[in-house]
């Protein structure tokens, strides 16, 4: 096989088995790998009504088929398992260089089965697999995991791990990989918790081979061109990484802040891009294989905060930031260091932060309830603290650390949890920007911008322009996010490098490499079986078209200041001609034609 | 009125905004006087040709000029107007 | 005009774009274990280093070979070359040079160092951050030593 190595690997913690399988061509031809891959294993090998929890789930490491090449940026791999937070396929997507190190080290996809007796770790070395104790290990923080696997490793393997965050089973935990990138959302790291796998090393010294290598060197020399001549692909992210939406979506009016209950964060400016690349930027970082470079090594000297790390994000500066009612940048980058050391969703957990200064200010919790603390937003000593007690699982933090839906309803008000499907919503408010709202509603995974990143068109003019405030054509835009985004996922692709290529170099790229024919038709088509393949499971969790709403606040409650000010989501506008498009019925379940059309059936 | 920059753009004009006690008749008049005052790489960002630069981004009070209309659109004193390079995040 | 591939540590991001060019204009596949240049990473400092051969003037592994295998090459400036047809693998070359850049790949059954391709070197053409630049003699640290220099530019500039 060419791209694929053609084995996969299955581990099986109960047992303490290794098993090495023939990777299903049929498989990889249809759902490429990664998110696809990933998450045909657990629709065929998990039972709907398992328990995220139990040693029955299983959880799939999966890089794609360009993953380990010089396709530009497509460095990438998914961590596919059924969702402790919220019940879904959970796909989470992390850089770094762990995908490519499963590949060079021989893997398509890693299944890892069953729940140790007590805490290992994985340490795979080409071919020689072995489930080591790891009791010495369990408790630290996921830097500190890192250092001390590779000492009984190898000094270069790459680390997979969770920190105290995942071994808390916390539904908002990640799974951390060299140290700083994060497969952050849907609490994916509680699964390996709750297996007592602290760590997965790789090591991997073996070929990714090509079909064509002629036609994949001019494809990818292609696409390369475009995306460094592209302004944000080229220059942009590199010079300010991706916090510089800050203040566009603050300017758009679009910027959630204090919970969501406005759009607007007079002091924006404090937490974006362009101050951190003038304050806390040390240089950029890139993944394996990428050209953007998007990454930010960081370091923070205020005292108070002191750290060095990688971060924050945009979605983090405003999750710790505009969310809470916070401006100061260097509070914000040391809770997003906090995070990534004890392996939790920095979106989750600042919006979860957020709902409870929310609850606080409502007089719904009080100090008796936030172990003394004032939770008020814009205490920005509060909100660190919180971030700490949170990866401590300590007093109030073990309750954020259940994140905002679970902790606003047990103090009986989830309506303060802006959530889609219990998972937190991201940094675009839907009131400012309609085709977001439609996104996040009909999200396999809830709450969330990646899979289905409208923003790219309806704020950022990205090679086309549709204007934010209307619904109209949106349904149709979200549908081809969602559907070309899955495919790309799903190859081992980066979602950056859309800004400057799109689904035809993406499919030249693929076909050169596997040496299979995929036209641009094919490829989208990939991403919508697989989006339809998660809707056929979320059916199976319970998900009805009543789940595929906003909080209503957003659809109820118009922003209050700013330049969206009086503006809610008209979701109600858009998602009937979604059902529409995307060939399911009026309550949203795919039709027997649509199912038939992709193979589903 | 108050214009304010971002980004790149920000290297170009070597401040963070501007305040103007007459505000231009309309956002080409705007945009010709800033390249005015801060010269090439500004007037570059900002125009392709006598039109309006593909890669910038433009709210006149939070709506972007390509829905009002573009290079035409009016401005009035109490207008706030941003300017971005192309960006983007996740 | 003697090129030399220089290294800017300071611009690397860590992308390893350098290596997939190398494996793949080489061995036609993806093995970076196969690279002639590899890029290290500290995570907790946030930097990364390329390495590979700095074709010595006075090279340790071309005065410790027996066969000559290892040799300044007489057709292109700058280059310790390897002839594969009299190296008797004998690895002496990787025991003499101090900085590591060759090794011994027991799978091909061959001394992997840096033969800047053919004086195009792929690293360099892949790098996306201008971390590697294959450059003039005279002009191997110009871009370096010009940055500062407009730093002291600047100070002077506000002052005078």
């Amino acid at each position: 096989m060419f791209g694929w190595t053609g084995t996969t690997l299955r581990v099986d913690l109960t047992k303490g088995t290794v098993t090495r399988e023939a990777t299903d061509i049929g498989l990889a031809h249809t759902y490429l790998g990664a998110r696809g891959m990933g998450g045909k294993i657990i629709l065929d090998e998990v039972a709907p009504d398992t328990d995220a929890l139990s040693p029955a789930n299983k959880i799939v490491f999966s890089p794609g088929p360009l993953t380990g090449t010089f396709a530009p940026s497509a460095g990438r791999f998914e961590v596919v398992t059924k969702a402790p937070l919220n019940n879904v396929i959970a796909g989470s997507n992390s850089g770094g260089a762990f995908g490519p190190e499963l590949k060079y080290a021989g893997y398509d996809a890693l299944i890892i089965e069953g729940k140790a007796a007590k805490p290992v770790y994985l340490w795979i070395k080409n071919d020689e697999v072995e489930i080591r104790d790891a009791g010495a290990i369990w408790g630290h923080t996921t830097p500190d995991t890192t250092d001390l696997v590779r000492a009984e490793t190898d000094e270069d393997a790459k680390v997979a791990c969770i920190g105290p965050g995942g071994e808390h089973l916390s539904p908002i935990a990640t799974v951390m990989n060299e140290m700083h990138r994060a497969a952050g959302r849907s609490g994916v790291g509680a699964v390996m918790g709750s297996k007592n796998l602290k760590a997965i090393a790789v090591f991997g010294t073996g070929a990714v081979t090509v079909a064509d290598p002629e036609r994949f060197k001019t494809a990818v020399m292609k696409a390369r061109k475009m995306i460094q001549e592209h302004p944000v692909g080229g220059t942009g992210l590199k010079a300010y990484g991706t916090d510089v939406l800050v203040n566009i979506l603050n300017q758009t009016g679009a910027l959630p802040t204090r919970n969501y209950q406005d759009g607007y964060f007079p002091t924006a400016d404090k937490i974006g891009g362009e101050s951190l690349a003038a304050k806390q930027l040390v240089r950029p970082k890139g993944c394996f294989s990428c050209i953007i470079s998007c990454g930010r090594v960081t370091k923070v000297d205020n005292p108070a905060y002191a750290g060095f790390g990688e971060g924050p994000e945009y979605e983090t500066a405003w999750s710790f930031g505009a969310d809470c009612g916070i401006d100061d940048l260097d509070a914000i980058t040391k809770a997003n260091f906090l995070c990534n050391e004890y392996g939790l969703d920095t979106i989750s957990l600042g919006s979860t932060i957020a709902c409870a200064m929310e609850l606080f200010e409502r007089g719904i919790i009080t100090a008796k309830d936030t172990d003394g603390v004032q939770l008020t937003f814009g205490n920005v000593a509060a909100m660190v603290e919180m971030t700490r007690k949170a990866g401590e699982g300590e007093g109030f933090g073990a309750k954020l650390a259940q994140g905002s839906y679970r902790l606003a309803e047990s103090y009986g008000h989830p309506e303060y949890s802006m959530t889609c499907k219990k998972q937190e919503m991201p940094a675009y408010d839907p009131r400012g920007v309609q085709g977001i709202g439609l996104n996040y509603a009909t999200g396999n995974r809830g709450g969330c911008h990646v899979r289905g990143y409208t923003i790219a068109i309806e704020v950022l003019q990205n090679g086309a322009v549709m204007d934010p405030r209307i619904t109209e054509g949106k349904a149709g835009l979200d549908i081809t996010f969602q559907n070309l985004t899955a495919a790309l996922d799903s190859a081992g692709a980066c979602l950056f490098s859309t800004f400057g290529i799109g689904a035809p170099e993406l499919a030249e790229m693929l076909s050169a490499v596997t040496g299979v024919e995929y036209s641009v038709d094919e490829f989208m088509k990939i991403g919508e079986r697989i989006w339809n393949q998660e809707r056929l499971w979320n059916l199976t969790q319970g998900y009805t078209t009543a789940d595929d709403t906003l909080p209503e606040r957003l659809l109820k409650d118009p922003i209050k200041t700013g330049p969206a000010k009086g503006e809610v989501n008209r979701l109600g506008e858009m998602l009937p001609e979604y059902y529409q498009l995307r060939g399911w019925d009026d309550k949203g379940v795919p039709s027997k034609a649509k199912l038939k059309e992709l193979s589903l059936n | 009125m108050t214009v304010r920059f971002f980004a790149t753009i920000r290297t170009y004009t070597g401040e963070t905004e501007r305040r103007l006690d007459d505000a231009p008749a309309t956002l080409r008049e705007l945009l010709t006087a800033l390249a005015a005052r801060y010269g090439t790489l500004f007037r570059r960002a900002a125009f392709a040709g006598a039109d309006l630069n593909p890669e910038i981004i433009i709210l006149v009070n939070g709506r972007n000029v390509l829905y009002l209309r573009g290079l035409d659109t009016a401005l009035s004193q109490d207008d706030e107007v941003s300017i971005f390079p192309m960006v983007a995040g996740g | 005009m003697a090129k030399v591939l220089m290294i800017h540590p300071d611009k690397c991001t860590g992308c390893h774009n350098c290596e997939l060019a190398c494996s793949f204009e080489h061995e036609g596949q993806f093995r970076p274990a196969a690279s002639r240049v590899q890029a290290y990473t500290w995570e907790r400092e946030g930097m990364t280093v390329p390495m590979m051969c700095q074709q010595c003037d006075d090279a340790a592994c071309v005065k410790v070979c027996p066969t000559g295998a290892m040799h300044r090459s007489v057709t292109r400036a700058n280059l310790v070359d390897w002839d594969e047809r009299v190296c008797i693998r004998c690895k002496m070359c990787t025991v003499a040079c101090p900085f590591g850049n060759a090794r011994y790949d027991a799978a091909s059954s061959s001394i992997f160092k840096c033969d800047t391709c053919q004086g195009a070197p792929e690293c360099v053409t892949f790098c996306p951050n201008g971390a590697l630049e294959f450059v003039d003699d005279e002009q191997q640290v110009r871009s370096r030593k010009k940055a500062y220099a407009a730093k002291f530019k600047d100070a002077f500039q506000e002052v005078s």
